[in-house]
């Protein structure tokens, strides 16, 4: 199982806006054991999705220079349960601005066009929030292989907003 | 990787409270990607741990009832120390209150004696028949399947030790 | 837009539980936001941007809940502020209520002076300024 859990982006306003899809497959394993026979994806994972997702907007607007974590969820609620061949449009939107000591992100999470999540949380400089221990000078948060396999230097050149299709 | 954030179930006092462990090892392997050469427990993954301590807590308030126990909202989730590969994530978690289909919980999970998570959890619970009459018959294998989980996270005993104090 | 003392107090409620997870209940005008709300450090940060948005202002950092404000030996001796220490104080935070403070001014009970009639203080103050 990789921690990866969303596939790409189809939006991106840099430090302002950024939107990305979650395929559900049968073909996750985690699926299997939640639940066996029922599979649900866990809305636990949903709420890393929106992480990833804010985490590149704001991880961004620092040139992907700093080592951008959770610091908070604020509230996340789940309207519905995703299945299996759901696509998942997750939408996440920089509250107010970014700042040096963090950032709020306001995300929602829709399946073809119905609601399924709202979730607000913040991110913060993994120097400054957690305890630091022994934290070397390269950025094991965004590094090259998550940049590549997220096609994140490509963001900036995804079309705007206003043209995105299947929204 | 299982996903079973619940190892040990060491402290049971329904409905009111259970304290339960997540052990982190090296062999999961997602932490190759959280992060490289700097793995740590994800902070989704003590939240998933904290809903799946409260929701045994579910299951044995509610003699397994309903099959599946699911997180609808979770509140306040702030983090401080990070959990490490050969530590362990002890989580407390008490019931605010417990109904039939929800329930609301406040729950903070340690390591080292350190803040790791701290949430205020709601969940649902349901039978498969309540949302999908057609698969109603998954339900009472589920039943069976968490009453033997139950025993491999070794909550029996922590009910006989509750029992016997 | 002016909005009433009651008015701002509700949006600053509902900023705040949604900040911190709280009961509308618990938040009352004398609730300290630390010692009875249960705020950490990175909740500070979720309530500046709630307010920022609730009520179209921008706070700077520091403007709200100063941190780190008096950190020179002319402001704090023996964990105590001295005189120029609470001028400097009062000159930073003139919506906050600094009478009990000041009978025992002890540099750790600063945060005790972050309480939700001070935020609505600060706002009211802000808004007026804004309008003027």
């Amino acid at each position: 199982m990789r921690w990866i859990w969303i596939d790409k982006f189809i939006a991106f306003e840099h430090g302002r806006r950024a939107v990305s899809i979650k395929n559900v497959s049968l073909a996750e394993e985690h699926l299997h054991d939640h639940f066996p026979g029922y599979p649900i994806h866990p809305p636990t994972l949903m709420i890393e999705g929106m992480a990833q997702t804010g985490g590149v907007l704001v991880g961004e607007a620092f040139d992907f220079r700093e080592k951008v974590v959770l610091a908070k969820v604020s509230r996340a609620t789940f309207h519905c349960h995703v299945v299996p061949g759901d696509q998942l449009r997750l939408e996440a939107t920089v509250v107010g601005e970014i700042r040096p000591e963090g950032a709020l992100i306001e995300g929602r999470i829709t399946r073809n066009g119905d609601l399924v999540a709202e979730i607000q949380m913040m991110f913060a400089h993994l120097d400054q929030s957690r305890a630091p221990l022994e934290l070397g000078e390269e950025n094991f948060v965004f590094t090259e292989d998550f940049i590549r396999m997220l096609r994140m230097r490509q963001l900036n050149h995804l079309e705007p907003p206003s043209a995105e299709h299947g929204s | 990787m299982r996903f079973y954030l619940v190892d040990r179930v060491l402290e049971l006092d329904p409905p009111k409270r259970i304290v339960a462990v997540k052990s982190l090892s090296l062999a999961e392997e997602y932490l190759a990607d959280h992060f490289p050469a700097y793995p740590v427990l994800p902070g989704v993954m003590m939240l998933e741990a904290l809903v799946q301590a409260a929701a045994w807590l579910v299951r044995v308030s509610t003699d397994f009832q309903k099959s599946l126990v699911l997180m609808r909202e979770a509140q306040n989730v702030r983090y401080g120390n990070f959990v490490r590969p050969g530590g362990q994530l002890v989580m407390e978690v008490e019931a605010i209150e417990i109904g039939p289909g929800a329930s609301r919980f406040k729950a903070v999970g340690q390591c080292d004696g350190q803040q790791a998570v701290q949430a205020k959890l709601t969940l649902e619970h349901f039978n498969i028949g309540d949302e999908d009459p057609l698969r109603a018959d998954l339900d009472e294998g589920l039943r069976t399947f968490w009453r033997e989980r139950f025993r491999l996270v070794r909550g029996p005993q922590a009910l006989a030790a509750r029992a016997q104090s | 837009m002016a909005l009433s003392r009651d008015e701002i107090m509700e949006k600053v409620r509902e900023a705040l539980v949604d900040a911190l997870g709280m009961d509308e209940d618990e938040v009352i005008p004398t609730a300290r936001i630390g010692a009875d709300l249960g705020a950490e450090s990175i909740d500070y940060l979720d309530i500046v941007f709630r307010l920022e948005k609730a009520f179209n202002i921008k706070i700077p950092r520091g403007d709200l809940f100063p941190d780190n404000i008096l950190t020179s030996e002319e402001f704090v001796q023996n964990k105590k502020l001295t005189e120029k220490g609470l001028a400097e104080l009062k000159a930073r935070m003139p919506y906050a209520d600094l009478a009990k403070f000041e009978q025992n001014p002890n540099v750790d009970d600063i945060a005790d002076l972050f309480t939700v009639d001070m935020i609505v203080r600060y706002v009211e103050a802000k808004l007026s300024s804004a309008a003027a």
